[in-house]
């Protein structure tokens, strides 16, 4: 009896410390030994986790791409996205639980890293720092990334050559209004005053163009959900004509001449909401809005179903190709008077988005050489995102001509002029877009320059390039902007942009109860903003507008819009802290 | 050296002159035999009260997460106590509360809605019971019982293709004329409840009647013949004998219904919910989902989650007071 009694109390406390271990964290790392140069070869063959907040693709690399990684690193990239994932941050919390979040964790500086430096789920890259001499041209936002922490645990991404003032986007700007531009002519260019006015030029073109080629019914504005956060996601950027971005429930102007609150009476988000709902009652949003994605709005693109953008990376990469650009048929910028679009300066600590090293990496060594290899000049025009204008590796899409300056190969000219290309076998085959890196990070940015050949790494802002995509589209465009050859170019000299200095601000974590305040307030704003769109008539709209300040209100918007300002006026302090410094 | 002879004695002494067992000396022999089946026995339920603690009363340490400002990178011991912080917000705002209760009703009214369709596998299992065609039969009920394996997300694919703003039914409308712009059967608040009740019958329908066919083909053919010999018709046969046959057995389902009142689950209002549905289609594990998964506030989630139990517990409390008044005897 007294021994049966023993084994279950053993049982039970077995049972009990089992349960209580299994939550504690990792044991910590050995230390390494500060290494100079990575290894030349490496032998054994290994594929890695990489958790990419960024990624649209999940599973193993294909392609080219991988076939240089591998080459290179003897090395398989699987890609674990939470974007593809969805669910919000389910994916993330069930793995860092675990204790583990990936081999290379791609994810949001600030609040996400510093829970994961302390969390001890990130590895100290230090000892493999000498030897990252390409991470080392940007020594300095890689020390600003890295302070205050013991160690190096992350890696910045968008770094550049470039001072902050400057903009960061070479040849279009990020934001904008992209309309059809033919149809937009067919009308006799109509000037636009002001974003209202674009409703009745709208309802024109789609009354010139009601049916697309493929049959399928047109539409001005075509909106989806998928990137959907602290607001509309669709909402927000219209607002960005007028100089405004947002940052949490702030919409901060460029220079920091103005703060407004997202749900202020009369503020820049209520106007939007009120132009996609007048634009609904007029028939120029697409039904299925509600319910489609950004793959399938991107789909209609190219099939030309919709007729305005608020991105160029969007209308134009889908629709303005080859064929549609000799027709003279294509997305281009179509200004409003009133305009001051917000750019991005380019960061000179490096953009929101950080890389770092898994603490339970089998092979950390070999992780840091690979993160060392994307801020190389081969990195670089091999890893930048695609819709970003990166020109590929060299000697495949684009080489330098006998006059040295880079150009498209015939390769490379039928995968960016065309769409895409069978990539040859000893570039590991497929097409070119199946191939593209699924990274989806600009750890360089596309505009800064190539110290190997002294052009930008981006192909769309060589000479080369713009010679050869002269096309009836472009040129009547630019007959009618006063000879500017791109949209950027146009802008500043009309003084039409506004450049937000790339001060590198993350805004610090929430506490606990900033956070769920805003997550349940943010949840309100994005189901209203959707209902009142599709308000049935204007009482409609006022009733759920009013609704939903007063919804919002009572679950304490009020409290987490003034850390939002606060931020937001701490924001601009440091970007003019960092204008002065670089003026210097 | 001692031992044989002391048990040796033991029994001798068990047995009286004539050579049985004295009645003290039997009663314990019958409570020893008793006492080994029973360990037997109890060796037998081991299992089921080990699965009982580990999927029932274990998780229950999991509600120390709303004490804290969990952050799972840091884990528990990482994460900061804070007490009843959460609980103090649940019930500090009155919209808080004003969404709770829209949760709160939108799990009962669906729950109910489920509750009063219960009667229709019933109901489906006595007609197709009367289908003389063999063959027919058959397929109607596979036919019925296969959406109960089908996932919620495949349904919510059938639902979307069939009736989305560019589905097939607005297709048609739209080609016959009939409407202009297409009609919103999936993004509009409106029968909600009702629409999600409808998908729900749709999916069990078949499934439901399988346990009412069974309890059908138990009825004891005589009583139809007879019945039919007293003059009765098919519907008074229907009436008088099928109805009656099944009706223990939809009180037990009914009960059990009951008994889930709160765990209507979550996969079927996860796929179907948008920003306009949201506000009614919200039922608890969904809300609990949303706020946890969705909005990253586990330890909240974990705090409203905790209402389910409670209120679990109230209800428990209330039928069991119910029972008691009616059939004299409680459950617990």
């Amino acid at each position: 009896m007294k021994l049966q009694r023993t084994l279950v109390a053993g049982a039970v406390a077995l049972l009990a410390a089992g349960l209580l271990t299994s939550c504690t964290a990792g044991d910590t790392e050995a230390k390494t030994e500060s290494i100079d140069a990575f290894p030349s070869q490496w032998e054994e063959e290994i594929t890695i986790d990489v958790f990419d907040g960024l990624a649209n693709y999940m599973g193993i690399q294909k392609g080219w791409f991988a076939k240089i990684v591998d080459d290179k690193f003897n090395m398989k990239l699987n890609i674990i996205a939470p974007n593809v994932a969805g669910g919000g941050d389910t994916l993330y919390n069930t793995r860092v639980s675990a204790g583990e979040l990936g081999d290379l964790i791609i994810t949001d500086k600030g609040e996400r890293l510093d829970e994961l430096i302390e969390g001890g789920l990130v590895a100290d890259a230090s000892p493999y720092y000498p030897a990252m001499k390409n991470a080392a041209r940007f020594d300095k936002a890689v020390d600003a990334i890295n302070e205050g922490n013991d160690g190096i645990h992350a890696f910045p991404s968008s770094v550049s050559s470039l001072l902050p003032t400057e903009s960061s986007e070479g040849i279009d700007s990020t934001f904008g209004p992209f309309l059809r531009w033919d149809l937009y002519a067919e009308l006799g260019y109509p000037e636009i005053d002001t974003l209202e006015d674009l409703l009745p030029i709208l309802k024109d073109m789609q009354d010139l163009e009601p049916v697309a080629p493929n049959g399928q019914k047109t539409y001005a504005l075509s909106l989806f959900k998928d990137w959907d956060g602290n607001m509309m996601n669709n909402a927000k950027q219209p607002v960005t004509y007028y100089g405004y971005d947002e940052l949490g429930f702030v919409l901060a102007k460029a220079d920091g001449s103005d703060y407004q609150g997202l749900l202020d009476g009369g503020g820049e988000y209520e106007r939007v909401l009120r132009f996609f709902h007048e634009a609904n009652e007029l028939g120029l949003v697409d039904p299925e809005s509600t319910t489609q994605n950004y793959d399938t709005l991107w789909s209609k693109m190219q099939n030309g179903q919709v007729l305005f953008t608020w991105w160029p990376w969007l209308g134009q990469s889908a629709y303005n190709t080859d064929a549609n650009m000799a027709e003279g048929k294509g997305f281009m910028i179509a200004p409003l008077k009133d305009q001051q679009i917000f750019s991005y300066g380019a960061e000179a600590y490096g953009g929101k988005q950080v890389l770092a090293i898994g603490s339970k990496a089998e092979d950390p060594e070999r992780i840091a050489a690979f993160i060392d290899w994307l801020y190389s000049a081969e990195g670089s025009l091999s890893n930048s995102s695609q819709t970003m204008g990166a020109a590929g590796p060299q000697g495949l899409t684009w080489d330098v001509n006998d006059a040295g300056e880079p150009e498209l190969t015939d390769f490379g000219k039928e995968v960016f002029l065309s769409g895409d290309a069978d990539v040859p076998a000893e570039w590991g085959g497929g097409t070119y877009l199946d191939g593209v890196s699924t990274l989806n990070i600009s750890v360089v940015l596309p505009i800064d320059t190539d110290p190997e050949t002294g052009f930008p790494y981006s192909y769309k802002m060589w000479d080369s390039y713009q010679k050869l995509t002269a096309n009836p589209l472009t040129e009547d465009w630019s007959a009618h902007m006063g000879g500017a050859v791109t949209t950027m170019e146009y802008l500043k000299a009309n003084d039409q942009v506004i450049v937000a200095p790339g001060a590198s601000y993350t805004a610090p974590a929430d506490d606990s109860e900033i956070e769920t305040l805003r997550n349940q307030v943010k949840a309100v704003i994005v189901q209203s903003s959707w209902q009142a769109v599709f308000a049935e008539d204007d009482a409609e709209f006022d009733r759920i507008w009013s609704g939903l300040q007063d919804t919002a209100e009572g679950l304490g918007y009020e409290k987490v819009l003034e850390v939002d300002m606060d931020r937001a006026k701490e924001q601009n302090a440091q970007r003019e802290a960092i204008a002065k410094e670089f003026a210097d | 050296m001692t031992t044989p002879t002391t048990v040796t004695r033991t029994v001798a002494e068990q047995l009286d002159e004539r050579g049985e067992r004295s009645p003290r000396v039997q009663k314990r022999w019958q409570r020893q035999a008793g006492g080994r089946k029973s360990y037997g026995m109890f060796l037998c339920i081991v299992p089921f009260l080990v699965l009982a603690f580990l999927f029932s009363y274990l998780p229950l340490y999991g509600w120390i997460y709303s004490l804290y400002d969990y952050k799972p990178a840091l884990g528990l011991e990482g994460s900061e106590f804070v007490g009843l912080q959460w609980y103090q917000m649940l019930v500090s705002s009155p919209t808080q509360m004003a969404q709770i209760g829209q949760v709160l009703l939108n799990t009962l009214a669906i729950s109910f809605l489920g509750i009063a369709t219960s009667i229709l596998p019933l109901v489906f299992a006595v007609f197709l019971n009367e289908v003389r065609a063999k063959w027919f039969r058959n397929a109607v009920q596979t036919l019925t019982t296969l959406p109960n394996f089908i996932s919620w997300v495949l349904v919510y694919m059938i639902a979307f293709s069939l009736f989305s703003s560019s589905g097939l039914v607005n297709n048609v409308l739209g080609d016959f004329g009939i409407i202009t712009t297409p009609i919103k059967f999936l993004d509009s608040a409106d029968n909600v409840w009702l629409v999600m009740t409808l998908w729900s019958v749709w999916k069990g329908l078949g499934w439901g009647a399988i346990i009412y066919l069974a309890a059908i083909s138990g009825i004891d053919p005589s009583m139809y013949e007879s019945a039919r010999i007293d003059g009765a018709g098919r519907f008074q046969t229907i009436w008088y004998i099928t109805v009656p046959a099944l009706m223990p057995t939809y009180l037990v389902l009914l009960l059990l219904s009951v008994a889930n009142l709160l765990n209507n689950g979550m996969e079927q209002y996860f796929v179907f919910q948008n920003a306009f549905n949201m506000q009614w289609i919200q039922v608890l594990d969904l809300y609990v989902y949303n706020i946890g998964m969705t909005g990253n506030s586990l330890s909240m989630a974990t705090a409203i989650g905790m209402l389910k139990s409670v209120i679990s517990v109230v209800l428990l409390f209330t039928v069991n007071a119910i029972a008691k008044r009616v059939r004299g005897e409680a459950i617990v």
